[in-house]
């Protein structure tokens, strides 16, 4: 009732209100035996009649009492003044009345001759504190302060500081037990502040005992019905035994119209000063226990629960382990009423009625209890997984919260199964989500340990269950009556796992597509290509990927699942690299290393950036979105990856095209070779970086042995499954790009090479050899043939000199030049150039394609402004080219890291032809673009 | 070669009635046991009402006289509901097989109905019987009979569903009578509605068109034109992306087309990359000959394919068609097949190659020196391929002709200057047209 006034924490004005309560009060005395709704102004009516009493009592020492009083009064006064100066920030007022509140203390302790400090001021202490810490934390606020004020607040921070060092018991215990302190404020005035907690309670909780004894024992004589409610409220509060006593004394005469008062009761506290939230959990969890039916169970569990979920108000923090447990078992046991009773149906959209859970166990309708099991198991979930952002890592806590990770799984199952049954499989899909996503990033192996884990769990169960912390279970077993509705427990215990992860991942999925909604769905379709990813089946994940088009819209989706799509492409990366698809691996990854900034992509860890300070929100925000240390995708294991990739990319592109620079596959490998280049010194490998960058050098000279050996030589391999397999691959690849780079940058110094020397050259068998040869030559990107009956390569030397590589380059930007130019003619005239000669890149061009070129030309246009005439504008016209070209460049480059190339974005069209052009369009740019430079050179 | 059969992926997606052609194949080939096939064609049959055949495969199959009681109970079945039908639809087909009043029926579908329904009182649920009973007769194979009236059906029907079906079954009815001229035309009609009609969901119309492709097969590798068509029906990117979707192994017909397909060498490219795209998904010898001449350049390994491929074509419903000319049973497909996979052989081989020992190359091309001989002039001679024999070294000599870099060059940058000065000329020349005009 009071929290309006308490919350303006003006005590002094207490006994005012209450005049004015029992004015309202009195009114409704007479109807005060109802339930419902009238419980709280029965409470304010109790709680006059109460009032009054002490006042009664306090009347006669009025007198005496009158210098404390005064300097109590004083006291409080100042309090005021603080929070009145909080309010609107004025730290130079509350400095002032700081020092003051010093003073004036000095005098009420010896007034009151009492060696304990008043409440009141361990409250504006505690007050303080928070406000200070409040104030320092938001720093834009105080930058906005002025001078002054900024001053004052420096200043009583520190003395602050100083002053609650003394006090630190003191705050200490105001902070756990706010109550306690509060209460007393309510007796400020009976300076003998030394009453025990008992009376106060009493005089708190009477509307309880009186209320009781109103419905209950109506024959009952008042004293006794102070008794009672005494003892009930104490044991509310933690002092359990007496209130077991009252109730084993009489179970029969709990009803359910009590149990209901009660729990409103308690509903209606929430958020109030004043009650612990710990101790309104076991203020509920008892009425559990005397719950007179089933549904009326149910109703006190929902609300044990989401009491539960409060136990921890802050969005930083997780709910403390032993309670998440708790609340686990409260989950089960809802599911146990759930099973047993059918015709209760839970949900959010019926307003139950009044009396709706009177209804026992025996009635045979349906009966509504509001809750939202969905909602409470997300929860769960996501304290789990905070609780593991929490904890640190490396200590064996984690591992003991990881351990749990079952105990929440059958919960989410029985949920899952209940809603299943129920028909409510939009629901039942969420719940599916949930446990796909614990699942999902456990290669086959983990999952195996977890499997056993959940098997054993049974045997260890007991044990374990004790060791963390469940003697509060058992504990309350013991203390409290049994329990009016009994409950088997009839939903398992244990979950159940399908053989593989394979099998429960597609379980859950089925359903999922069937039912999920959009989110849930590109979610599960994520976790899913994740898994075929880890479970080594690269072309089934990328299947998936480019089916479900989940690249084209993912900067639309939240930032979770940005961060799951980024986790996802760099499983697909290292998957293409297990399987030996290095172009694949090397598209997945590179836009991911793009940026620099492939910790903050994934979720992995916070990256400082030089030039842009995080405020505190971003700071934390990102830090809630950290991914838990055993789902971390390992870092050195992927940067190897993409560098080698690179790597295996680069090194024959460079040798290949030794007069172009601009033709680069990866921008961030150049870069980094670049400076792997500038130095000096050139130290043993260090890092992974430097091993690729060395190999890199190796292989640019067609050293394979010395290449593989650096990279062999990396000590993350050890984290693969296969590792043989992986590398023997590797050095085959290696030795392939070998021979590659080898005749890319020898050949015009041959006029003929056997066969025989290049497989020992380069310890490949002569088939391989052959082949790469032969590909090499179809490609024209080796200008020789076989001379068969020798078994050798014959060069033919046609090779470019410097100037006529060139001249070849300013071949093609003339003829892009002039090709805009007549698009340019087109584009005004609307009519086609007649008789001029078919355009020799515009075979191929689909609409869509031109569109882009136009576009194109178009936004260089503007940008060259006027620049018509003479030089400027040929130079101005072949700059464009150039800039064209590395356009185009990008724009495949891109296309090939997001959906591998042209094919990726016209495949599994059907029906869905959003994107099919512009990708289609990518691709060509692509293919233009290589046989633009093949146009030029063969 | 029971591996690479594909009549179980295929069944999937056809018509009961349409299983049938490639059961029998397989039996003619006895890839499997006799009893097998008998098992399958009687299990087949349950699904229509062909119950006198089925009778007669038990009978064959058991070696008895004996019928299940089952079957002979279906028979009556069939044999009252066809009564019934018949019933229902006779005043529909007494009135199309008059000819005069057929005549009367005219291209406006509300008109015709219309017409029916006041002369002749024949209303909607006539013309549903008729359906009905078009269908019925299908299912007991009479298939002419069901193509005529799912003909006429369709010329009064509205519900474009019931059209879509009835169009179907015209279709398989065609397939199965064999007439590939108006099948294809029915095909066509097909696609175009499938390719129009807004389907309730993407998964929809993505099966319809593996259907489409399924049963185009039949048509394509038995009609004189189908060689194109089912190049240019499968090379549609919506069709495309359906077989890479669901039906990987309809590449194998796809690539069978395009190397038998001299005129469309152009698709080579393309087809080899969705080959190897889907190398995880369907693999089977005619691709991976494929593959290993046009991605790995591994002669040899396509030599072997080769080889493997000779019994996947005639070991296929499809493509091992087989033509009896007097004693001889020859399977076209399969020599055209031989001689053009050779002939990309040796095209890509020369290619890369300066010299050649032609024993080697006899060897690879399956011929003796003297017929390897004959060929390589006779291609020679055609110009078709650049090159001279040495017959002292028994060696064939390609000649290389190189463009001079310089020409290169020039030759880039020769049409740059006519481009140019069309484009002069075309700006000019309004320029000055408007310049005199004013002046």
């Amino acid at each position: 009732m009071a929290s309006r006034f308490w919350g303006q924490g003006d005590s002094d004005s207490e006994e005012e209100e209450q005049e004015i309560e029992s004015e309202a009060g009195s009114e409704s005395e007479d109807e005060g035996g109802d339930a419902g709704g009238r419980a709280g102004n029965q409470n304010r009516y109790l709680k006059v009649t109460n009032a009054s009493d002490s006042d009664e009592s306090d009347s006669g020492q009025r007198v005496i009492r009158s210098l404390k009083d005064k300097r109590n009064e004083e006291l409080k006064i100042t309090v005021d003044q603080m929070r009145n100066a909080m309010k609107i920030n004025d730290w130079v007022n509350l400095q002032e009345s700081f020092e003051k509140l010093n003073k004036q203390l000095e005098k009420v302790v010896r007034v009151n001759e009492s060696t304990t400090l008043p409440n009141m001021y361990i409250k504006a202490l505690v007050l303080l504190e928070d406000f200070l810490a409040e104030a320092l934390a938001n720093k834009e606020a105080k930058k906005k302060m002025s001078s002054s004020n900024a001053k004052a607040l420096n200043a009583v921070k520190q003395k602050l500081k100083k002053n609650n060092k003394q006090y630190e018991n003191l705050i200490q215990e105001c902070r756990e037990h706010p109550e306690r302190f509060e209460d007393d404020d309510v007796e400020g005035k009976d300076v003998d502040g030394e009453d025990d907690d008992e009376d106060s309670d009493a005089d708190i909780e009477d509307p309880e005992k009186i209320a009781m004894s109103e419905s209950e024992e109506e024959g009952d004589d008042d004293e006794e019905g102070d008794q009672d409610g005494g003892a009930w409220e104490k044991k509310l509060s933690k002092k359990d035994k007496l209130m077991d006593k009252q109730f084993l004394k009489d179970p029969s005469e709990i009803t359910w119209d009590i149990v209901d008062k009660k729990l409103k009761e308690i509903v209606a506290s929430r958020g109030k000063k004043g009650i612990g939230r710990i101790e309104r959990v076991e203020q509920l969890t008892f009425l559990t226990r005397v719950a007179k039916t089933p549904a009326q169970k149910l109703e006190i569990l929902f609300h044990v629960i989401s009491a539960q979920f409060d136990v921890n108000p802050s969005l930083l923090g997780h709910m403390p382990i032993n309670v998440w447990k708790k609340c686990v078992n409260n989950m089960l046991l809802v599911l146990d009423i759930l099973q047993q009773y059918p015709n209760i149906v839970v949900d959010t959209s019926v307003e139950p009625d009044e009396k709706e859970t009177q209804k026992g166990a025996d009635y045979d309708g349906k009966i509504h209890v509001t809750g939202d099991l969905v909602a409470f198991l997300e929860r769960l979930d996501s304290e789990f997984f905070k609780s593991l952002q929490c904890t640190d890592p490396y200590t064996k806590d984690y591992v003991q919260r990881l351990r749990d990770e079952p105990l929440f799984l059958v919960v989410a199952q029985n949920v899952q199964d209940y809603l299943e049954r129920v028909g409510n499989l939009k629901s039942a899909a969420k719940i599916a989500l949930r446990r796909v996503e614990l699942v999902y990033y456990k290669p086959q192996e983990v999952y195996y340990a977890m499997r056993k884990l959940a098997e054993q769990a049974e045997e260890s169960g007991e044990v374990e269950d004790a060791e963390a912390g469940e003697e509060h279970q058992i504990a309350d077993d013991n203390r409290g009556p049994p329990p009016f509705v009994v409950i088997p427990e009839v939903v398992p215990r244990k979950p159940t796992f399908p053989e593989s992860s394979r099998g429960l991942m597609d379980l859950l999925m089925s359903l999922i597509y069937k039912y999920g909604d959009e989110r849930t769905k590109a979610r599960a379709m994520l976790c899913d290509i994740y898994h075929h990813a880890i479970s080594d089946e690269f072309s089934v994940a990328r299947d998936l990927l480019l089916m479900s088009h989940l690249q084209d819209g993912v900067q639309l989706m939240d930032i979770s699942s940005q961060i799951l799509f980024n986790r996802v492409m760099a499983q697909l990366g290292l998957g293409a690299f297990r399987a030996g698809l290095i172009i694949e691996a090397h598209g997945c990854l590179s836009e991911l290393y793009a940026t620099g900034r492939v910790k903050e992509l994934l979720a992995q860890g916070v990256q400082q950036s030089r030039y842009h300070e995080k405020t505190p929100e971003q700071e934390r925000l990102e830090r809630r979105r950290q991914m838990p240390y055993h789902m971390h995708i390992n870092l050195e294991l992927l940067e190897a990856t993409h560098l080698i990739c690179a790597m295996l990319i680069e090194v024959p592109n460079m040798a290949a095209s030794s007069y172009d620079r601009r033709k680069s596959m990866n921008r961030t490998f150049r870069r980094l070779l670049e400076i792997s280049e500038r130095q000096t010194f050139v130290g043993p490998p260090e890092n992974v970086r430097d091993h690729v960058m060395a190999a890199t050098r190796a292989l640019s000279k067609g050293d394979y042995q010395k290449a593989f050996d650096v990279i062999n030589s990396l000590e993350i391999w050890k984290l693969l499954r296969n590792k043989e397999h992986v590398l023997e691959m590797l050095k085959l690849k290696i030795k392939e790009e070998a021979l590659r780079t080898y005749l890319f940058s020898y050949s015009s110094c041959y006029e003929s090479l056997s066969l025989g020397q290049l497989t020992t050259m380069f310890d490949l068998s002569e088939q391989q050899a052959h082949s790469i040869v032969s590909k090499m030559m179809m490609h024209d990107e080796l200008h020789a043939s076989w001379d068969q009956p020798t078994k050798c390569i014959i060069f033919l030397n046609v090779d470019q000199n410097r100037l006529q590589g060139l001249l070849f380059q300013m071949a093609d930007k003339l003829s892009v030049l002039v090709e805009s130019n007549e698009r340019a003619y087109e584009a005004k005239t609307g009519g086609t150039l007649e008789g001029a000669p078919p355009r020799r890149r515009g075979d191929g061009q689909d609409s869509s394609n031109m569109g882009k070129w136009q576009e194109n030309f178009v936004s260089s246009q503007g940008r060259q402004g006027g620049g018509r005439s003479g030089y400027s504008g040929r130079g101005g016209g072949s700059g464009r080219g150039g800039g064209y070209q590395r356009d185009n460049y990008q724009r495949d480059n891109r296309a090939g890291q997001g959906s591998r190339g042209g094919y990726g974005g016209s495949r599994f069209q059907d029906g869905r032809s959003r994107t099919q052009s512009g990708s289609m369009a990518r691709g060509d740019g692509g293919a233009r673009m290589v046989s633009l430079n093949r146009a030029g050179r063969g | 070669m029971a591996e690479h059969d594909l009549t179980a992926l295929m069944a999937r997606h056809m018509d009961c009635h349409l299983v049938f052609p490639l059961l029998e194949f397989l039996q003619e080939r006895q890839l499997y046991a006799d009893e097998e096939i008998l098992e399958a064609k009687i299990r087949l049959l349950g699904g229509t009402n062909m119950v006198d055949y089925a009778m007669d495969i038990h009978k064959s199959l058991h070696a008895t006289e004996d019928v299940p009681e089952d079957m002979v109970k279906r028979r009556t079945e069939v044999v009252s509901r066809l009564r019934a039908l018949e019933e229902a639809a006779a005043p529909i087909v007494s009135f199309l097989q008059s000819p005069q009043l057929v005549q009367e029926l005219k291209p406006d579908k509300q008109y015709n109905i219309h017409m029916l329904q006041e002369r002749f009182q024949i209303g909607p649920d006539q013309i549903e019987a008729l359906y009905q009973y078009a269908k019925f007769q299908f299912d007991c194979g009479n298939y002419s009979g069901a193509a005529d009236y799912l003909y006429q059906y369709r010329a009064l029907c509205t519900n474009s569903e019931k059209s879509l079906s009835a169009l179907w079954g015209k279709l398989a009815a065609e397939i199965l009578m064999q007439n590939w001229d108006v099948a294809l035309e029915e095909l066509n009609r097909l696609k175009e509605i499938i390719d129009s009609k807004n389907f309730s969901s993407p998964l929809n119309q993505l099966q319809n068109r593996i259907w489409l492709m399924h049963w185009s097969l039949f048509i394509f590798f038995n009609h004189e034109n189908g060689r194109n068509g089912i190049i240019d029906l499968f090379f549609q990117d919506r069709y495309l992306n359906a077989i890479q979707t669901n039906a990987h192994h309809l590449l194998r017909y796809l690539a069978t087309a395009v190397v038998v397909n001299k005129r469309r060498r152009n698709m080579l490219k393309e087809l080899i990359k969705v080959i190897q795209q889907e190398q995880h998904d369907y693999k089977d010898p005619i691709t991976e000959f494929l593959e290993c001449l046009y991605v790995n350049y591994d002669f040899d390994g396509a030599q072997q394919k080769l080889m493997e491929c000779e019994q996947v074509i005639l070991n296929d419903p499809f493509l091992g068609k087989h033509i009896v000319e007097g004693n001889f049973i020859t399977v076209p497909l399969r020599d055209e097949f031989l001689e053009n996979a050779r002939l990309f052989i040796f095209e890509t081989y020369c290619r890369i190659h300066r010299c050649i020992d032609i024993g080697m190359l006899a060897q690879k091309l399956n011929m003796n020196y003297d017929e390897a001989e004959l060929w390589i002039m006779n291609l020679v001679r055609n110009s078709k391929l650049d090159a001279k024999i040495d017959s002292v070294s028994g060696t064939l000599i390609m000649t290389t002709n190189h463009v001079d870099i310089h020409e290169q060059i020039i030759e880039s940058l020769k049409n740059l200057n006519t481009r140019t000065h069309l484009l002069a000329k075309n700006i000019v020349e309004p320029a000055q047209a408007a310049q005199q005009a004013a002046r």
